[in-house]
């Protein structure tokens, strides 16, 4: 073993450094044919017969030194060098073709890597959970109905399931929110949430510092505890050690910190999976909560189930406990409960896009090769008479395919290196825009395991676009390549349709791309264009939250409200002002149910979106009256609302003009409906819910959207409201003001992110497809020079040639086409949840693709075409 | 022809080393020499192939090898057994006597004929 490791090691040397082996050697071998021949001569041979028998003894010299170089060091390794050497020689050589190549490889490599790292940043990384596969988030479906949308739970099943579930090992519910905090720098308000002690023991994670919550902590009285995030830990307080132990203002009341959570810990939330919650404080739960079956679907849950149960065994379990609660509270409905592994819920929305993404960059780099290996093709022609002369020479195919495929691995090596670069500049770019609403994105970056990726991805590359270029330089016919003296061996027909096929592929991929970036595309445009119910233009908003003592007391916050409305609307410039609880497209939030008075079943209670708001804030999104009028000042003191239009249909379906009529709202008081108002998103991709609005003043919130409408720019009025706010209350912390387009905005961002990557993917596949296509033209046209100048001298016309050459380029484009918008139906419906308001097999999109594709392609054979058509008959007759 | 070129190439390295151990450093062609004198003459082998197995047992370490000057007054290279060419010869020696008088013993079985 050893002697074999130092034999090895030995040769590697003897491979490396040579210094004068060569020299030594022909001595050591000529000393000893001098000692054979001496002898000879004193056994009285004559000199000359002395030498010849010496020869023959000792046997070939040049054999004996070949196998002792082969001994001395590694002939793959001594092989490898030379193909090494002579690939850079090729590079230097050609260093058009070398820089196209490390180029569109580096772009192609780069663009790879960096989707990878978010795909593995985001996707794949397991979340830092202990055993992410057992932790599932829970939400309630309540039937009649095939396909009930998911609520959140019920505190009173959760706890249900929580006792008689065998197979679950914990059970937490979360109440999600804000906290303000003082301490530490500027006033904030910041995601917090209430979770009950064992959360940190389901999700598996130890604090770095103190301890996490007692059972005891969750009883009113005993609760003034939280625990930070390793992350405002480290930013707000300066990773003060000390902390701990201490008690800071949080809403204005004194809590004592008593543990730090690591920042590696996300809480999967419902659907706001990108929020960081930074605060965790006891999750309190009142006994009339823990009391009411079939109502109050106001928390989040996740459990985790016992090692070696199924989620289907688990879920079955919880479904039996569920089955009682409808008997329980008297009603006909069906309750069941779906499980969400916990990586898709923190992922969500983001998956299905990125893996499009990753598939289309995959793509890009695909063409990228094609169109490589078709240069690669074209060059064997030149190359052919030179491999055939090291054919004749003695190299063997093997040896010859070697030596090719070095080259191409070197081209890709480099432009991997490159590539990488790259990726590390883009996924900077990416982390540090933040502007991308993509879950886990802090998360992202160049790992070791993304730099392994983009090594394997780098040498399949090289395989890819060198092995068959490299096999076919190897099937030459050397003596058929040597006989035919030309300069160059055309390469024959079949050679063409080869890369004619490739080119198919080219534009067939493209094809593909350019399609499904068109159905992002005209997404996107009519997601933007859609009817959302209000007008987003000349709106300014900012979040109000009112908590901490000052505030405890509804009517200091109602005060709060007027006032600050009365002086917003005086700002010049705001033609109308008002408060909602929640902004329209942020989300379907605050839902329970409306009813008419009296009814008792709940078939006839009707679950709809519920926000306060005030009577300016109709006019100040511009949202249309449909019947009746808007809340108004002279309306405090009484039961007033205001519905929308599928919202007053559900309570009163046939009825033309419900207004004036009463119902029961969100809050079970009775109301006086005063108007009927348009429907508007509660999220942009969604039909609007039904809706019901309630004036401020009813149920004062301690949390709401602030909007103006201006004349002007709307940004002109922002130090003005800056102004209004810190003249009311200096300690308020004031989140970020924002127009209402800059909201919209915000919603679709992900999908522009898909868009912009999408299209920059097609249009340079778009543009190496059209590069391989003028190559090959170009080529073609070179080579049928004297076929072109005989038609010519025969008489044909310049249309006619032209014609010729088009209609030959583009017969592989239109194969393609057809192969690619075949593959892109199919790829639309894999990608149908990133689609809104167009089909996948938009037929718009698919004619525009091919338009584009085939003007394209006509372009690029144009050119070849019109030297073709410009060839001098006689000139081209003489050219052989 | 080719088999025996096989065997040939097995039991040369062992020829070496055994014939530098009786005969302390010799040049290779001292080594050939040697070689055939010992086995009378039966064996006659091409010098030239001597010398990939000399540069095999040099890179194994278990010979060294010099520059000297040769009896005829010529720069030669000596080749002289190291230590552990001591050791690996004599495990190399109880294992070829072992091999041979397994196949002595199949040699020497009676039975029907073949």
């Amino acid at each position: 073993m050893i002697r074999t490791l130092r034999r090895t090691w030995n040769r590697l040397l003897g491979s490396l450094f040579r210094r004068n082996a060569d020299g030594d050697l022909a001595e050591e071998l000529d000393s000893h044919i001098r000692l054979l021949a001496e002898e000879g001569i004193r056994r009285g041979l004559p000199p000359d017969e002395a030498h010849r028998l010496a020869r023959l003894q000792f046997g070939s010299v040049e054999s004996t030194k070949e196998s002792y170089r082969d001994q001395r060091g590694m002939p793959a390794l001594d092989a490898l060098v030379q193909d090494l050497r002579y690939a850079f020689r090729g590079i230097r050589n050609n260093p058009g073709f070398a820089t196209v190549a490390i180029l569109s490889l580096a772009i192609g490599i780069g663009a790879n890597t960096a989707i990878f790292s978010l795909v593995n940043g985001v996707l794949l990384r397991p979340l830092a959970y202990k055993d992410p596969q057992r932790v599932f988030l829970v939400r309630e479906l309540l039937g009649p109905g095939r396909n009930p949308a998911p609520s959140p739970v019920n505190p009173m099943h959760a706890r249900e399931w929580a006792k008689q579930c065998l197979s679950l090992e914990h059970v937490a519910l979360m109440r999600s929110g804000r906290a303000q905090i003082a301490a530490g720098g500027e006033p904030a308000s910041i995601p917090a949430a209430g979770v009950p002690h064992n959360l940190f023991t389901l999700f598996g994670v130890e604090p770095i510092l103190g301890r996490t919550f007692f059972a005891e902590e969750e009883r009113e009285g005993n609760d003034r505890v939280a625990i930070l995030s390793e992350s405002l830990w480290r930013s707000r307080f300066d990773s003060d050690r000390s902390l701990v132990g201490k008690s800071i203002l949080i809403d204005g009341r004194n809590h004592e910190v008593v543990g730090i959570i690591p920042a590696s810990f996300r809480l999967p939330y419902r659907d706001t999976s990108n929020v960081r919650f930074e605060i965790f404080r006891p999750l309190v739960l009142a006994q009339a909560e823990l009391s009411r079956p079939m109502g109050n679907f106001n928390y989040s849950a996740v459990v985790r189930v016992r090692r070696g149960v199924s989620a289907e065994q688990a879920l079955a379990e919880i479904n039996v406990v569920q089955a009682r609660f409808p008997f329980l509270a008297g009603s006909r409905r069906d309750l069941k409960a779906t499980l969400t592994p916990v990586h898709e819920i923190v992922t969500g929305r983001a998956r299905l896009g990125l893996w499009m993404l990753a598939a289309a960059v995959g793509a890009v780099l695909l063409i990228v090769c094609v169109n490589l290996a078709n240069l690669l093709l074209s060059r064997i022609a030149a190359r052919s008479r030179e491999a055939a002369i090291r054919t004749a020479l003695g190299a063997g195919r093997g040896r010859l395919f070697r030596q090719a495929l070095t080259e191409s691995l070197l081209l890709a090596v480099l432009g991997g290196a490159v590539g990488i670069l790259l990726a590390s500049w883009i996924v900077q770019l990416l982390v540090a825009g933040g502007t991308l609403d993509i879950p886990r994105l802090d998360e992202v970056r160049l790992d070791p395991g993304v730099i392994v990726f983009a090594f394997c991805l780098t040498l399949l590359t090289g395989l890819l676009f060198g092995a068959f270029p490299a096999w076919r330089l190897g099937c030459n016919d050397p003596q058929e390549a040597l006989r035919t003296g030309s300069r160059t061996v055309t390469e024959g027909r079949r050679g063409l349709r080869r890369r004619e096929a490739l080119i198919g592929l080219e534009v067939g991929l493209s094809a593909a791309l350019l399609i499904v970036a068109g159905l992002l595309g005209a997404s996107l445009t009519r997601l933007l264009q859609v009817d959302k119910g209000f007008d987003a233009s000349h709106v300014l908003t900012v979040e109000i939250d009112l908590a901490g003592d000052l505030y405890r007391e509804s009517v200091n916050r109602e005060r709060f409200f007027d006032r600050v409305l009365a002086k917003v609307g005086a700002i010049p410039g705001v033609q109308a002002s008002g408060v909602t609880t929640e902004l329209p497209t942020l989300g379907e939030t605050w839902n329970d149910p409306i009813y008419l008075e009296g009814a008792s079943r709940l078939e006839e209670r009707h679950t709809v979106n519920n926000r306060y708001s005030s009577p300016g804030y109709f006019s100040a999104m511009n949202i249309a009256i449909r019947s009746g009028r808007a809340f108004e000042e002279s309306d405090r003191g009484r039961g007033v609302a205001v519905l929308s239009e599928k919202a007053s249909k559900l309570l009163w379906p046939g009825e033309p003009d419900p207004v004036g009529r009463r119902f029961m709202g969100e809050d079970d008081k009775p109301k006086t409906l005063v108007g009927i108002v348009a429907e508007v998103r509660a999220v942009l991709d969604r039909d609007p819910p039904p809706t019901a609005y309630y004036p401020y003043w009813q149920r004062v919130p301690a949390s709401v959207d602030l909007v103006l409408r201006t004349s002007a720019d709307p940004r002109s009025v922002a130090g003005s409201l800056r102004a209004v706010l810190r003249g009311e209350d200096a300690q308020l912390p004031i989140q970020a003001i924002r127009t209402m387009e800059e909201v919209v905005d915000r919603s679709v961002a992900q999908r522009r992110f898909q868009l912009t990557l999408m299209v920059v993917f097609a249009a340079s596949a778009l543009l190496v497809a059209s590069l391989g296509i003028y190559g090959v033209v170009s080529y073609s046209v070179a080579r049928r020079r004297n076929e072109i100048g005989i038609r010519m001298a025969l008489g044909a016309r310049r249309s006619q040639l032209l014609w010729l050459v088009i209609r030959q380029g583009l017969a592989p484009v239109v194969i393609g086409l057809a192969a690619g918008v075949a593959f892109a139906l199919f790829l639309g419906r894999a990608i149908r949840g990133l689609l809104f308001g167009v089909q996948p097999a938009d037929p718009l999109t698919i004619a525009g693709v091919i338009v584009v594709l085939l003007v394209v392609g006509a372009l690029a054979c144009l050119i070849p075409a019109r030297r073709a058509a410009g060839t001098d008959a006689v000139a081209a007759l003489r050219f052989e | 022809m080719n088999t025996r070129a096989e065997v040939w190439q097995g039991t040369l390295a062992l020829m070496v080393l055994k014939t530098l151990n009786a005969m302390g450093p010799q040049h290779g062609y001292g080594v050939a020499r040697r070689i055939e004198q010992t086995s009378e003459n039966l064996l006659s082998i091409n010098h030239g192939t001597l010398y990939p197995v000399l540069l095999k047992l040099e890179q194994e370490g278990a010979i060294a090898s010099e520059w000297g000057v040769s009896e005829n007054n010529r720069r030669a290279k000596f080749y002289r057994i190291t230590k552990s060419g001591r050791k690996h010869l004599a495990t190399e020696v109880t294992e070829w006597a072992q091999a041979t008088e397994i196949v002595a013993r199949f040699i020497a079985l009676k039975g029907m004929k073949a």
